[in-house]
């Protein structure tokens, strides 16, 4: 029983709704930043933790808090079915606001070899699939805090309309949302004032994300969380729970379940492997050479047997950003190797003037680049020979 | 001053053409985040704390007034209205949007100025003597030799992918300004016995979590082999520096553990391989050069206006003796104007402040003007009749602070108010020492003395090569400051020795003025400059005041 977990008994004590309204009473006129930087210190408010699922709005939150104190806990609730895009905007996030400490929580193996084996939970129990994955981690992450700091506001609906800045979370615990006044308004405003990084899947529709399985995009003029287990009879997930109690509000959702859409859009053709990039566009490989010397990007130049004379030498680009590829092709044409001199690997098409001035012939990269970055991003650079510094303090 | 030729400028439009579109590329998916990051930085863009940042570069310092004038049209018009001069002679805005970030490239390009390299693992901004061409100490004008780095190092297609950034300083004078030994490679103007012109080639210096002062890889260069030169020791580096180790990648560290007389085997063995590769029309290029570098055509004008203010303006006296030097011109000064008022964010201009500096400049300083590697502006030629009206000008603007090489004169990197690699805020603490000193009327007393704060051990705010040196750390979450004494950043250059525990953020300035008091006390006479009383003294007494209660207390 998941649930059990969420069962706070009954009311919270009267010390615990005099603490909350004590709280309330003293930062009653304050805005965001003042509650949020006073609640850190404030001895009634005790040791908080910022709960956030990096979600659409969640930077504005993380902001404050490391504009105030980054190092702070911060809990991440990987549900293991997030979008690959919030768990890479998690990961930015975290660093370009370096954040200190930040946990994630994810289900305990055995619950979800118990509970999920297959992961298809969400398909036939929406809720005890929150419960497995959000709810028991978080309330087992929540143990050693006072209280929690959420991103809540007021505007998000009927069950936040009356939020205030604290509010009791069982028998001891207790919440802060410091953004409980903001409308959505500020939101947007202190997003752009600070130039903050937006979750990349609010552009393509997602204006509320959770799950992947559970979040579908939203049309405009609906509610901003209407993608959020849409077609259920479902709105918030079940961490958040007012006055001990799960409460789960009842917006009636019409619409019919939809998929998320595709990532991937309109991919391109698949092109053959390998293709070879010269300054004529893609070609195969013509495989004319008889014998092909292959050069790791860690090679010595000076020690290359250049005798044998192979047709082709390849040499290794490990990375687009392990330039050495490009010194050992110099130094191999100043030993004076003419035959064909090829760099093979992750080359990027901004790359393809700095390989041909190093004195490489032609780029060989994998089919999945080639689809990435196509023919013409390649030909845009094949002029490689104008716009050269190098050349005017060279050659006569 | 050099002039875009049309080379130069179709270069830039091409260049900014491929910035545009690469900035378009990563938004179609294109370019992942990894791949446009290092594409973004070699044209100066970064991601900081609250936004981007864009590092404009101002090669070897140098400056005219349109230049200046487009500068604050920039920061009026794309950032907040200023911007902010760095220790590497370039300027930063940090509130630029990245979807116009092309248009303000587009902008610079118009006074052929740009952004490229100013970031990013390549050749960085070439910098050099910010006195240069002015100085009455001066060998030789090093900006011609800079701008062919410049033109050389500007991608050039092996060296744009190094295992980390790579600074080159160049200095033509035996009294280093230009800091060259804290460099990847340093470039000393020299000649030898027979009285020819080369240089005195260092490599392996810098600051950073691990400071090192360059060594000598080639006592003496001669001019014409300068590139091939480089060229060698960039493409050795290029190979043999480590990429397994972001912290390991500097070139100072290759030099260290593989040892200098291995390194300068290896170049010496490069350079022969690479010079065949000029032909000597990298020369012709230089002369033509240094044909745009002539001097001005310095007047000749009585100097009784000037003698007449300076007896008169007690005001005006007190800056003449702080901010000018001497100028090889008879008649002329070169004016440092102070980007250091006290309490304000050292190396902050406003875009009216620009407006100002390039006004002077065009009306009383052959349009020439300089950015410092200590984050302040040079007017480098000013006639000294035409000193009380610049001063009066720079009175008006907020900009006739007299404390040039004094203990307010301080640089200091953003710290953590802006920078995200920051463990610790250095503006606040540059400030407050400022004013400490200002309020104690001690300055001018103190005399010469470099205090530098950085706010990490990246050391960017130079603190290693401080008098003073200061360094902000986090310890368990509470930002420490570490004092160093006896550093020194010019041609005996020399990394400060830290006295001890570090002191919080509320006791760093009393911390300062025990030291300042102890030095005041022991030196043995005002003409000993603060260093050469630590240099006399040592560091005993300083400890003793830093933590002797008693002896502070006495």
């Amino acid at each position: 029983m998941p649930e059990a977990a969420l069962d706070f008994s009954g009311e919270a004590p009267a010390a615990q709704a005099a603490r909350i309204a004590d709280l309330n009473a003293r930062y009653e006129h304050h805005g965001a930043t003042a509650v949020l930087e006073r609640a850190l210190k404030d001895p009634q408010a005790g040791r908080l933790t910022l709960v956030s699922s990096f979600g659409a709005e969640s930077v504005v939150l993380l902001h404050l808090l490391s504009m105030i104190d980054r190092s702070t806990p911060v809990l991440f609730i990987d549900t293991m079915l997030l979008f690959p895009e919030t768990l890479a905007y998690q990961q930015e996030l975290a660093e370009r606001l370096n954040l200190r400490d930040v946990r994630v929580i994810r289900a305990d193996d055995i619950a979800l070899a118990r509970q999920d084996p297959d992961g298809t939970l969400h398909q036939f129990d929406t809720d005890a699939c929150c419960d497995l994955r959000k709810t028991v981690p978080l309330q087992r992450a929540l143990a050693g805090f006072d209280g929690w700091i959420t991103g809540r506001k007021r505007f998000q609906g009927s069950t936040r309309a009356t939020l205030e800045f604290f509010e009791t979370d069982g028998p001891t615990r207790i919440k802060v949302n410091p953004l409980a006044h903001w409308a959505p308004e500020d939101v947007r405003a202190y997003m752009d004032e600070n130039r903050l990084p937006r979750h990349p899947l609010v552009a393509r529709g997602y204006p509320s994300i959770g799950c992947a399985p559970c979040t579908s995009p939203v049309a405009a003029g609906e509610d901003p969380r209407a993608g959020r287990w849409r077609g259920q009879d479902k709105n918030e997930c079940g961490i958040h729970i007012v006055d001990g109690k799960v409460v789960r509000r009842s917006d009636p959702m019409t619409d019919p379940v939809s998929e998320p859409t595709p990532l991937a859009a309109n991919a391109p053709e698949p092109v053959p492997e390998p293709v070879i990039v010269t300054d004529t566009g893609f070609a195969s490989d013509d495989w004319a050479a008889k014998a092909v010397l292959d050069l790791g990007s860690d090679t010595d130049p000076a020690a290359v047997d250049l005798g044998s004379a192979p047709g082709l030498i390849r040499i290794e680009f490990p990375s687009f950003s392990d330039g050495r590829g490009f010194s050992i092709a110099r130094q191999l044409r100043l030993r004076g190797y003419q035959g064909r001199l090829r760099a093979k690997g992750h080359v990027i098409a901004d790359q393809y003037t700095m390989a041909r001035r190093s004195g490489f012939d032609e780029v060989e990269i994998s089919a999945d680049l080639a689809t990435r970055q196509p023919e013409a991003q390649w030909r845009f650079r094949a002029n490689w020979q104008v716009h050269d510094y190098q050349s005017r303090l060279r050659q006569g | 001053m050099y002039q875009y030729n049309d080379f130069d400028r179709a270069f830039l439009a091409s260049r900014n053409d491929q910035f545009r579109d690469q900035v378009q590329r990563r938004i179609d998916g294109s370019l992942t985040e990894d791949e446009f990051r290092p594409l973004r930085l070699m044209n100066g863009l970064y991601l900081q704390l609250h936004a981007y940042m864009l590092r404009v570069a101002i090669p070897y310092g140098t400056l005219n007034s349109a230049k200046m004038r487009q500068l604050g049209m920039i920061a009026e018009r794309w950032d907040r209205g200023y911007g902010h001069f760095t220790t590497r002679q370039n300027i930063q805005y940090n509130w630029p949007k990245l979807s116009e970030v092309p248009d303000i490239l587009d902008a610079l390009a118009e006074v052929g100025m740009h952004a490229i390299q100013t970031s990013g693992n390549t050749i960085r901004n070439v910098t050099a003597d910010h006195f240069a061409g002015a100085a009455a100490d001066e060998i030789a004008d090093p900006r011609p030799v800079a701008e062919l780095i410049r033109q050389w190092s500007t991608d050039h297609p092996e060296f744009q992918f190094l295992p980390r950034k790579f600074k080159i300083g160049v200095t033509g004078s035996p009294n280093d300004r230009a800091v060259v030994k804290s460099h990847d490679i340093g470039l000393r103007m020299i000649r030898n016995d027979a009285g020819e012109p080369g240089f005195e080639v260092l490599v392996g210096g810098g600051l950073g979590r691990t400071p090192m002062i360059a060594k000598v890889v080639r006592a003496f260069l001669p001019r014409a082999d300068l590139l091939p030169y480089l060229e060698a020791i960039v493409g050795v580096y290029n190979l043999l520096g480590r990429r397994d180790n972001k912290y390991k990648a500097r070139v100072k560290i290759t030099v260290h553990e593989n040892g200098i007389d291995k390194i300068r085997a290896m170049v010496e063995e490069e350079f022969l391989k690479r010079k065949p590769l000029f032909s000597g029309v990298d020369q012709e290029v230089l002369g033509d050069i240094e044909a745009q570098f002539a001097p001005p055509a310095f007047k000749s004008a009585p100097i009784d206006a000037f003698d007449a203010a300076y007896a008169a303006d007690p005001v005006f006296r007190d800056w003449c003796d702080t901010n000018l030097a001497e100028h090889k011109a008879p008649g002329y000064a070169i004016a440092s104007i102070s980007l250091k008022k006290h309490g304000a964010t050292p190396g902050d201009a406003s875009a009216e402040q620009m407006r100002v500096m390039a006004d002077l400049a065009e009306q009383f300083g052959h349009d020439e003007l300089r950015i410092s590697h200590e984050q302040n502006v040079v007017l480098p030629h000013i006639h000294k009749s035409d000193l009380p009206a610049v001063h009066a000008a720079l009175k008006s603007a907020d900009l006739a602070t007299a404390n040039i090489g004094l203990i307010s004169d301080i640089i200091a990197c953003p710290g953590m108010d802006y920078c995200s690699l920051a463990t610790a805020r250095a503006i606040p603490v540059a400030q407050e020492i400022a004013e400490r000193f200002k309020a104690l009327k001690l300055e001018h007393d103190i005399g010469p003395l470099k205090l530098k704060i950085s706010g990490c051990i990246n050391a960017c705010g130079h603190h290693h090569v401080g008098h003073i040196g200061i360094l902000g750390l986090d310890r368990a979450g509470v930002e420490n400051y570490q004092i160093t004494l006896g550093g020194n950043h010019t041609e005996d250059a020399v990394i400060g020795e830290r006295m001890g525990p570090g002191f919080a953020y509320d006791e760093v300035t009393d911390a300062i003025e025990r030291i300042i008091r102890t030095y005041l006390a022991e030196r043995s006479s005002p003409a000993e400059t603060f260093l050469d009383t630590y240099r006399r003294i040592g560091t005993a007494p300083f400890k003793a005041a830093l933590y002797d209660k008693e002896t502070v207390d006495a």
